[in-house]
């Protein structure tokens, strides 16, 4: 047998539940015993039995889940007289059917709702939790906020959510700063002394110019307009407040100038930044403070004086706004249009353009300048090369073609040296002159005001603490605060207020918040174990398809206790749905569901391709809009393994071959027979069954039993090593599996995943089709390791290797051929893959570890479902309908 | 570059003119307190540079005493005889710079990073278990070192900020009482209510509010710590920040130069012993010796095998060697209580988790250990193919095992390298 690495961590989480006790074995009753003593025991207890499944044994421990699985398919060999085997003595019916029957019973008395427990809010319903208590759209968790670990495939689940020191520690930390954000505390008044700055010209920060001989900074316009300003970085606002900013600036143009000398004259734009942001934020994010003009011509400096806003923590920086190259939306292609104008108009230029080629990588803007010059005034070039009329529209047009790199440093050099350009010569800063409450500020005030509304002038402060923390603790609790609960709370804050010198009303409230936000009331839901009353039900309902509290009308059906009843539901669920924050649903289901999820730490081998982190996240958006369709027009389930159709853009051309335009996702219609079609050869999700260097056909055939027909093998022992691929191609990995497989103990599990994952060994790590496996030729010792590029664009650096085979048979016979024949099978067994998808979302809905109880149900939705030719929102409706899932 | 002389001056003198009475100061406490630390290191300092080096300019070409020394460590030469350069190391890892993040843990799926386990060591002795310090505000996959939990510990970016948290007190001293005491209710508060909710519950829930009651216990030993560290004054220093933070990426080697400076006074102060310093890189384009360099600090690090880019990449990473050598001198100056220097018992690890930034491969990662008790003076290269070869955790596990700690394996490596440093 082969160990995988994903599951090894999944044992030691079982081991860990073991380790604290939630598991404790049962003895086996007596007559059970005899049993399996008599018609198992032959074959099944030696050291090494069959299946790792040792009968009888001396106690099972229910609730662990490897445990529970082997019983699970003990019940299902004597259920279907599958065991023991023909020729073996056999048991009468009824002996047969009474310990069926018994084990059937302990596997659904320990699991399902019967074995749930309190779940705490997840990382993102905790984020999405404060957001909506407080409107605080922005709120983000703060970079030492734990990670939440995920069991049995999501991180929803109520035993994988611990609550750790460092986590409530978080807790702790966030409720005093949230609670500052909704009850901002009486600040002293900011003492803000007024400052002098005298900003020099050498020290600003910019590619889009340069200083000149200490005496000015020279800007001119270019078509990386996301550079092209100048940010004098040795100055920030200390305080949110007004400045006084005098920039000294002239108009730059030499008398040998390639360009019409500027009739019109030059304004400036003065922007606010955040100072440690990014240069490459389109101007569009910045906030423009000031504009200043400059007359046309040569000048001597001009003192431009303007006061500005500028928040804490910010600088500004100068822009030349109508310089002949400003390339903003909407007319990005403004810069474009210049360049093929500047070429067309003179063909000297051009042609040398055309001889020079660029010039090696790592060629300096003023190697490209000089070089270029020198052609130029060769009196070589050849004007009358017919390549020089075509090429403006081909050089002009496209921002990815490579010439267009140095035809810009060309300009941009040729502007610094001759102009236009706009000199600045010095900067003075003054301020603040006043403070200014800045947007955060704004917020912090008017979130304080919705906060305590309410209560008149008359009211006493306790009428005020209850009539304000009533409001807060339903919305925190999402329940009715009892109304012992809300006089505790008042009665902390009002103690606070009598205890602390000095304290406001709104002292002892923001204490009652920070309280309430670590109480395990806001951090769980489902304290009470059996039957969900309504305000549970709304609250799994509303994380289950939002990531997020109960909204208002979801909560006014549950206080009307109306919450119930099939068309409700459904209703619900549509509404839910078709709400932006249903988007949570799609991003988190499917991205854990899919695995797409872990795309974001597989790096691929730089050798198969170039990979870029728009690429990744096209792959993504690939996989959840495809599933967000077949969710929201409510397609049948195996939609999902023939499709007919995808989302894809020119990002996806170097995955699948294609030959789209443009980066905007749009929907693309698959042929019948596409190799890539659905989930069995959508490029995320081969990507994601693979590590981004090789494939391994047990992780893929894992998957594909776990996830698409809901049959998770086994165990596997501890003993066994784990096979990594030869990327060589020999010994194959195909033979390596083989010979496991002839061991007996390895056999009954890997006849069933080898198959499976060997099937989809045409698609390569990054999920491109392929036939043969890569070679990679290797630099010899001492050379120089070969260039990414070398590999990718070249091709050089790869050979075909062996041929790519896919032959496998399961072990009851079926030959799978191609991924066309794994769809097939697929297709005929509907009702597994419905089950498999239903048991997941009663899972992710209910936050219960799947377990045989729920997989019963599961089943029964999914045959319902495909029977009557449901869609997949038809299944999760059937899901939420479910009493299943208004059980803890 | 800017002139930072006249503050170089001074924190050159720093080990006679303060460092020394104030630990003295610590020296009296420590015997008092805490058991004396069983090993000879004290101290731990991991610094690397996100993007890496030409690994050609800083691995020699020779191994063993008598090789040449490389020049992208240039300005460290003078302390030849005190640092030692290990080539062939690595995590067997995942290449792109989303390797970084395995760099002191050799895990990309967030492993407790060494140097949190050495502050689980040593931590205690100090106000602050450990620091962790960056450059301005580079993106949160640029940290370095992760809690046993998985966390991935925020930097500190601004030097204002590091300096307030180290040596300011006064104004926010009142503010943060008020938040511990009012912590310390909400925490009671908040285990009055699971009491309440524990009464009637079946077994299973009351074992997962236990692990709420054994995190609420966990925070207020934290607390604790935290307020007996407030009643103590914060150690004074005569140290002068800019007037504005140079956390602009084009400023970035400049606020390298100060985060050195007050890791250094961190240190001689023994405000904590665990420093990890993610040392930035992005587009910039830096200006070294009064030129613009001839890309952006990024695209020079994909050099793409032009000898231009490649010299000026290896420029940017003399400037990084320059600063670190500046901490190393601060250390050798500063002595401890015993008339140490501070170097003899502090190990600093410096290098990257990026191999070779050109091709994005995280093979023979850069590394150099100074400082501590250790067989200096060498280039030691392991070969990545022989039987017995070695992983970079085969280092942190020596270097733990100096700081006293009883640790055998560590990121996969399981044999230490002390035949080679010890």
């Amino acid at each position: 047998m082969i160990r995988l690495l994903g599951r090894a961590r999944l044992r030691v989480l079982t081991v860990a539940l073991l380790g604290v006790g939630l598991v404790r074995g049962e003895p086996v009753p007596t007559a059970v015993g005899d049993f399996l003593s008599h018609y198992c025991a032959g074959c099944h207890s030696v050291a090494q039995p069959p299946n790792g499944v040792r009968l009888p044994p001396d106690e099972i421990e229910w609730r662990d889940r490897g445990q529970a699985r082997v019983w699970e398919r003990v019940q299902v060999a004597l259920a279907t007289s599958g065991m023991p085997p023909a020729g073996a003595p056999q048991p009468d019916s009824g002996e047969r059917a009474r310990t069926a029957s018994w084990v059937e019973a302990q596997l659904l008395a320990h699991s399902g709702p019967a074995a749930s427990i309190p779940r705490r809010l997840n990382r993102a319903e905790y984020r999405n939790t404060i957001r909506a208590l407080f409107d605080m759209p922005e709120f983000e968790l703060p970079a030492s906020f734990p990670a939440d670990s995920s069991g049995d495939g999501f991180d929803n689940l109520a035993h994988g959510l611990t609550v750790s020191g460092p986590l409530l520690a978080e807790y702790v930390a966030l409720a005093a700063r949230v609670a500052d954000e909704v009850l901002p505390p009486k600040a002293p008044p900011e003492s803000a002394p007024r400052k002098s700055y005298a900003l020099s010209p050498t020290a600003f920060d910019s590619s889009a110019g340069r200083a000149v001989a200490d005496r000015a900074f020279r800007i001119v316009s270019s078509r990386n307009m996301a550079s092209a300003a100048a940010w004098p970085s040795r100055f920030e606002a200390a305080h949110s407040g007004v400045y006084r900013v005098t920039v000294r600036a002239s108009v730059f143009q030499s008398e040998g100038m390639f360009y019409a000398p500027r009739e019109k004259g030059v304004r400036l734009g003065l922007y606010a930044r955040p100072k440690t942001g990014q240069f490459y934020a389109p101007f569009g994010d910045l906030r423009k403070v000031a504009e200043f003009s400059l007359p046309a011509g040569n000048h001597a400096p001009a003192h431009l004086s303007a006061e500005v806003e500028l928040y804490a923590g910010e600088l500004f920086g100068i822009r030349w706004e109508d310089g002949p190259a400003y390339s903003d939306p909407p007319r990005r292609d403004y810069s474009h249009r210049f360049l093929a104008d500047r070429l067309t108009r003179d063909r000297l230029y051009y042609a040398a353009m055309l001889e020079f080629g660029g010039g090696p990588r790592g060629t300096t803007q003023e190697q490209v300048y000089e070089a270029t010059r020198a052609l130029m005034e060769s009196g070589t070039l050849d004007l009358s090369d017919p390549r020089l009329d075509g090429l403006p529209e081909v050089w002009g047009g496209g921002l990815s073609d490579a010439p267009h790199n140095w035809i810009k440093a060309f300009v941009h050099e040729e502007m610094m040296r001759f102009g236009p350009a706009v000199d600045v010569s010095g900067i003075e800063v003054v301020g603040p002159v006043r403070l200014v409450e800045d947007a955060a500020a704004r917020a912090r005030r008017a979130r304080a005001e919705a906060f305590a509304a309410g209560p008149g002038p008359e009211a006493t402060a306790r009428e005020r603490a209850v009539l304000v923390l009533g409001r807060f603790l339903a919305a925190a609790f999402r329940r009715p605060a009892t109304s012992g609960q809300v006089r505790a709370y008042a009665d902390l804050a009002l103690q606070h207020v009598l205890e602390t010198p000095g304290a406001r009303l709104e002292d002892g409230l923001r204490l009652a918040v920070r309280q309430a936000l670590v109480s395990p009331r806001f951090l769980y839901r489902g304290l009470r174990p059996g039957p969900l009353d309504q305000f549970d039900f709304a609250s799994r309902l509303s994380y289950f398809l939002t990531s997020a509290p109960p909204d208002e009308p979801l909560l006014a059906l549950a206080n009307r206790g109306a919450l119930a009843g099939s068309a409700v539901l459904a209703g619900e669920v549509d509404r839910l749905l078709a709400s932006k924050l249903s988007d949570n649903f799609v991003r988190s289901f499917a991205g854990q569901w899919l695995s797409t999820r872990t795309l974001k730490g597989i790096m691929p081998d730089p050798r198969l391709l170039k990979f870029y982190d728009p690429d990744r996240e096209a792959l993504v958006a690939e996989a959840e809009m495809f599933f967000a369709e077949i969710l929201r027009k409510n397609l049948p389930v195996e939609t999902f393994i023939e499709p007919g159709f995808s989302y894809r853009s020119a990002r996806h051309n170097k995955i699948y071959g294609t030959a789209l335009e443009g980066n905007q996702m749009r929907r693309v219609t698959l042929q019948p027979g596409d190799r890539h079609a659905g989930l069995l050869g959508m490029a995320a999700v081969m990507m994601a069954t693979a590590n981004g260097v090789d494939t391994n056909p047990v992780p893929r055939g894992v998957w594909v039993l776990e996830n698409i027909l809901g049959r998770p093998p086994g165990e596997p022992p501890p003993s066994v090593p784990a096979i990594a691929p030869d990327t060589r191609g020999a010994p194959s990995i195909l033979a390596q599996l083989a010979s496991h497989r002839a061991d007996p103990a390895c056999a009954s599990c890997h006849s069933e995943i080898d198959p499976l994952g060997t099937v989809l060994e045409n698609f390569d790590p990054v999920g491109r089709w392929r036939e043969r496996y890569p070679v990679y030729m290797q630099p010899a010792d001492g050379e120089a390791p070969l260039e990414e590029d070398f590999y990718s664009t070249e091709g050089k650096g790869v050979i075909p290797g062996p041929p790519v085979v896919t032959v496998g048979i399961l072990s009851d016979g079926t030959r799978l051929e191609s991924v066309a024949d794994l769809r097939r099978l697929v297709l005929t067994r509907a009702d597994e893959f419905a089950a498999c998808l239903a048991e997941k979302l009663l899972a992710y809905g209910t936050g219960r570890a799947p377990g045989f109880a729920d997989r019963r149900v599961a089943q029964r939705i999914a045959r319902d479902a495909v029977a009557r030719g449901a869609g997949f929102r038809d299944l999760l409706v059937a899901v939420v309908q479910s009493e299943a899932f208004s059980l803890r | 570059m800017t002139d930072r002389h006249g503050r170089r001056r001074f924190l050159h003198g720093l080990g006679a003119s303060i460092a020394l009475p104030m630990l003295e100061r610590f020296a009296v406490r420590r015997s008092t307190a805490a058991t004396p630390p069983s090993g000879p290191l004290q101290r731990l300092v991991c610094a690397g540079t996100y993007l890496g080096f030409y690994q050609p300019h800083f691995f020699p070409s020779q191994v063993g005493q008598r090789y040449g020394f490389p020049p992208a460590l240039g300005p460290l030469e003078g302390f030849r005889e005190r640092l030692t350069i290990l080539s062939g190391l690595d995590h067997r890892g995942r290449n792109g710079h989303h390797g970084w993040k395995a760099w002191l843990s050799g895990s990309v799926g967030g492993g407790v990073s060494f140097d949190q386990v050495v502050a689980g060591h040593v931590g205690d002795r100090t106000r602050f278990d450990s620091l962790q310090v960056t450059c301005g505000n580079p993106p949160d996959e640029a940290r370095l070192s992760f809690t046993p939990e998985g966390v991935a510990l925020p930097m500190i970016g601004r030097p204002s900020v590091l300096y307030a948290k180290l040596f300011r007190s006064g104004a926010d001293t009142q503010r943060v009482r008020y938040l511990l005491a009012t912590n310390r209710s909400v925490l009671d508060g908040a285990v009055a209510e699971a009491r309440a909710l524990e009464q009637g519950s079946g077994s299973h829930d009351r074992q997962k509010l236990g692990e709420y009651f054994a995190a609420v216990r966990s925070v207020e030993r934290r607390l604790g710590k935290q307020a007996m560290w407030l009643d103590r004054p914060v150690p004074e220093v005569d140290y002068s920040l800019p007037e504005f933070d140079p956390v602009a990426p084009n400023l970035a080697l400049e606020c390298e130069s100060i985060m050195y400076d007050l890791i250094g006074l961190a240190l001689a102060t023994d405000s904590t012993r665990v420093v990890s310093f993610t040392i930035p890189g992005w587009s910039q384009v830096f200006s070294i010796g009064g030129r613009n360099l001839s890309a952006g600090y990024h695209g020079l690090s994909h050099h793409g095998n032009d000898p231009q880019r490649i010299a000026d990449y290896t420029l940017v990473g003399i400037e990084h060697s320059r600063r670190l050598a500046g901490l190393l001198r601060t250390l050798d100056r500063a002595t401890d209580g015993q008339g140490r220097p501070l170097l003899d018992t502090t190990a600093v690890l410096f290098g990257s988790g990026m191999g070779d930034a050109n091709t994005h491969d995280n093979s023979n990662l850069p590394t150099v250990v100074a400082g501590g008790a250790f067989r200096h003076g060498r280039h030691q290269h392991y070969d990545r193919n022989a039987a017995a070869t070695r992983l970079l955790g085969d280092l942190f596990v020596t270097l733990m095992q100096g700081f006293g700690m009883e640790v055998e394996r560590f990121a996969g490596a399981r044999s230490g390298l002390a035949e080679d440093l010890a």
